[in-house]
């Protein structure tokens, strides 16, 4: 019976995150119906395109984890893994996990917008530790305290743009419209190293290297549809709160300014994180320096603004959103299957499991970016970006890396799909459930990179035109 | 000249928690600089004749200079481990760093930000220097307390900042991070707990499960 019980949470989770998902379509129809206008409600609540981008993140991947959730729940249980206490405990941490990144792109005030950003860490870091092991602690608590140090350097660059923006704007609060208005009287000397502060803080958060260090131990350790949360929406959560200040800072430093710094950290998130994916044993460690990456190439992308790569940086933003989760959930199931997270012991998925299997090896195609998957779209846009700013050196560098990342992928999810099974490892049942959210995300995936629609294009524009501020 | 001894008070106890080579002596040493952070709000209160900052004056006496540390030393006694602070950097050596932050803080207040008045700058330095001081213990004290204490000096530090430059935070702000602050603490706690019982330690530099 408390199985059942299990599920039931479940099933009214997916019904929770479905709603969230249809709100958040109509919203963004109504916003783009309605010519794109912020809207400010009753001084709290602030909404314009960037906002929307980010909570059509939030919503598209928490939903997918929702329905992942009730299988991979309902395993955990049946082997004895967690108590069914524990089980709901999961779903109540969750749904905090998933609302405090909700309210995130939602607030109008920048300080409630940092502390709803250290409440996500605080939140997930018992989803981080939830099976009390030796490593998941270790994850959790390096996870916590570098996440905390890391915002709390971001907290003092918000106290530098508060002081520039009472001195010299006269706009004594930090509500997102005010201190737009006031932006261009800020001091740019003041405000370059606000951006400083920021960009180490919540880049931290974002998982750019070098600040990196907590994110393949905390992604790994995770339950698995935590993973794909933590991977897929908190890092770009965190990159929202950069580009929030990013835009406030344009007015007094130029975009040119923080492009410099967004073109740095991408260019050494990507060699580090390319560098590691070779020589990983752990799979959901080898995803996570994936991740690490993904959030180096859209960094880049960002850094190219004036060359389209905004459009192509945020577009990447939602791909690997999606198919990182798709991996993590692909993942979740090799590794219930396997009992362990080494990639020897785990081949010959496609035999064991065929759709989960499949799942895996397309989403690998998508994830280093073939044709005809959705990232291959952005990173190429990223890449013509480059080309465009006439950035040569750095383009090939770029490629390289991301060549390399494609061998160490390669090399490790073919032996792990194709391969022959190892003796002793009996088929598992696939759940229903997993076999939807792959679905569900596979459409994103492969829609996408077919056709980008109509709507999400426009938005993706407006955020380009919001950033840059034209 | 009340708040001159007030804001010198703050930095000598900021230079006292890098020599401190003791958990509990770290906790209280905390403890003194929430006491002189609090006396600075007071004045600041009495000065400016906010009931607003009233309010936030009693938060940080009750919440950094009591409940905190309590809360800490409360730590200490449940899980019985040794006292020592696991110093990589010695004490001498690391006052003298914190030295270096202070001058670096002086110049920051002098040339990045340009503040022209002095009691602002003194406030800005010691800010400052408070909040490089807590990220040097969290990296150079190999337990975990270290690193909790190493965090809310840095957190002891902002709040200085913020009312020593900008005249303090939004009111809604400050309590909304003085919550911020409790939960965090009450979340680092549970997880203090959680290691020493798998680790039968709470020495950070031994935790390396996990690597590469």
């Amino acid at each position: 019976m408390p199985s059942r019980k299990v599920k039931l949470f479940g099933i009214v989770n997916v019904l929770i995150y479905s709603l969230l998902l249809i709100a958040c379509i109509v919203l963004l129809k109504y916003f783009l119906a309605n010519g794109s206008r912020p809207i400010n409600l009753w001084g709290w609540v602030y909404i314009d395109s960037l906002s929307v981008f980010f909570l059509l993140i939030t919503t598209v991947v928490s939903f997918a984890a929702s329905i992942y959730s009730i299988g991979y729940i309902q395993a955990e249980v049946e082997d004895a893994k967690i108590s069914t206490r524990k089980a709901a405990a999961y779903f109540q941490l969750f749904n905090l996990f998933s609302l405090t990144m909700l309210i995130v792109p939602l607030l109008n005030n920048l300080a409630l917008v940092w502390i709803a950003i250290e409440m996500t860490t605080l939140v997930s870091s018992f989803l981080v530790g939830f099976h009390n092991t030796k490593e998941s602690i270790e994850a959790a608590w390096k996870y916590i305290i570098i996440c905390s140090v890391g915002i709390t350097f971001a907290l003092l660059g918000i106290i530098f743009f508060y002081y520039t923006s009472s001195k010299d704007a006269g706009v004594k609060s930090l509500e997102w419209a005010g201190m737009l208005s006031g932006a261009g009287m800020f001091d740019p000397k003041i405000i370059k190293l606000a951006l400083i502060f920021i960009l180490v803080g919540y880049g931290t958060k974002a998982g750019l290297a070098p600040m990196h260090n907590w994110l393949p131990d905390a992604h790994s350790q995770a339950l698995s549809p935590i993973s794909g949360l933590l991977s897929g929406v908190l890092i770009k959560i965190s990159l929202y709160a950069i580009l929030r200040f990013v835009m406030l800072a344009n007015p007094s430093v130029g975009y040119a300014y923080s492009a410099k710094f967004f073109i740095l950290f991408g260019l050494v998130s990507i060699v580090i994180a390319g560098a590691f994916i070779l020589v990983q044993k752990d799979l959901k460690r080898l995803l996570a320096y994936s991740s690490v990456e993904n959030i180096g190439l859209v960094s880049l992308g960002l850094g190219f603004g004036f060359f389209g790569g905004i459009f192509a940086g945020l577009l990447q933003a939602f791909n690997h959103a999606v198919t990182k989760a798709l991996m993590f959930f692909c993942a979740g199931e090799a590794v219930r299957s396997y009992r362990s997270n080494n990639m020897n012991q785990m081949q010959g998925m496609i035999k064991l499991m065929p759709f989960a299997g499949i799942a895996m090896f397309l989403g690998f195609f998508a994830l280093v970016g073939m044709p005809p998957f959705s990232i291959f779209i952005s990173k190429l846009s990223i890449l013509i970006s480059m080309f465009e700013a006439k950035y040569y050196f750095l383009a090939a560098l770029t490629l390289i890396s991301i060549a390399l990342a494609f061998t160490g992928l390669l090399y490790h999810v073919s032996r792990i799909v194709l391969g022959k099974p190892l003796q002793g490892v009996t088929v598992k049942r696939e759940p229903l459930s997993s076999k939807i959210a792959f679905i569900f995300l596979g459409i994103f995936i492969l829609g996408f990179g077919l056709k980008i629609p109509q709507d999400f294009f426009d938005l993706l524009l407006n955020c380009q035109h919001l950033i840059l501020g034209k | 000249m009340i708040l001159n001894i007030i804001l010198s008070g703050f930095l000598v106890v900021t230079f006292l928690l890098v020599i401190s080579k003791r958990i509990t002596a770290l906790v209280r040493t905390f403890r003194t600089q929430s006491i002189f952070l609090f006396l600075y709000t007071l004045y600041m209160g009495i000065s400016q004749r906010h009931t607003e900052l009233f309010i936030v004056c009693g938060l940080v006496f009750v919440l950094k200079a009591v409940v905190i540390p309590f809360v800490l030393l409360r730590i200490m006694r449940r899980i019985d481990v040794e006292e020592d602070l696991g110093l990589l950097v010695n004490p001498q050596l690391s006052l003298i760093i914190a030295l270096g932050f202070t001058y670096l803080s002086y110049l920051l207040a002098h040339n990045a930000m340009a503040l022209k008045n002095s009691m602002e700058s003194a406030a800005f330095v010691a800010s400052i220097t408070a909040v490089c001081v807590g990220f040097f213990i969290m990296v150079s004290r190999m337990k975990a307390l270290g690193q909790i204490v190493g965090l809310l000096v840095m957190e002891n530090g902002i709040f200085l900042a913020a009312s020593a430059i900008a005249g303090g935070m939004p009111f809604f702000v400050e309590i909304a991070l003085f919550f911020d602050v409790f939960v965090f603490v009450v979340i680092v706690e549970v997880f203090v707990y959680k290691v020493n019982r798998l680790f039968t330690h709470i020495d950070t530099s031994k935790m390396k499960s996990l690597k590469g």
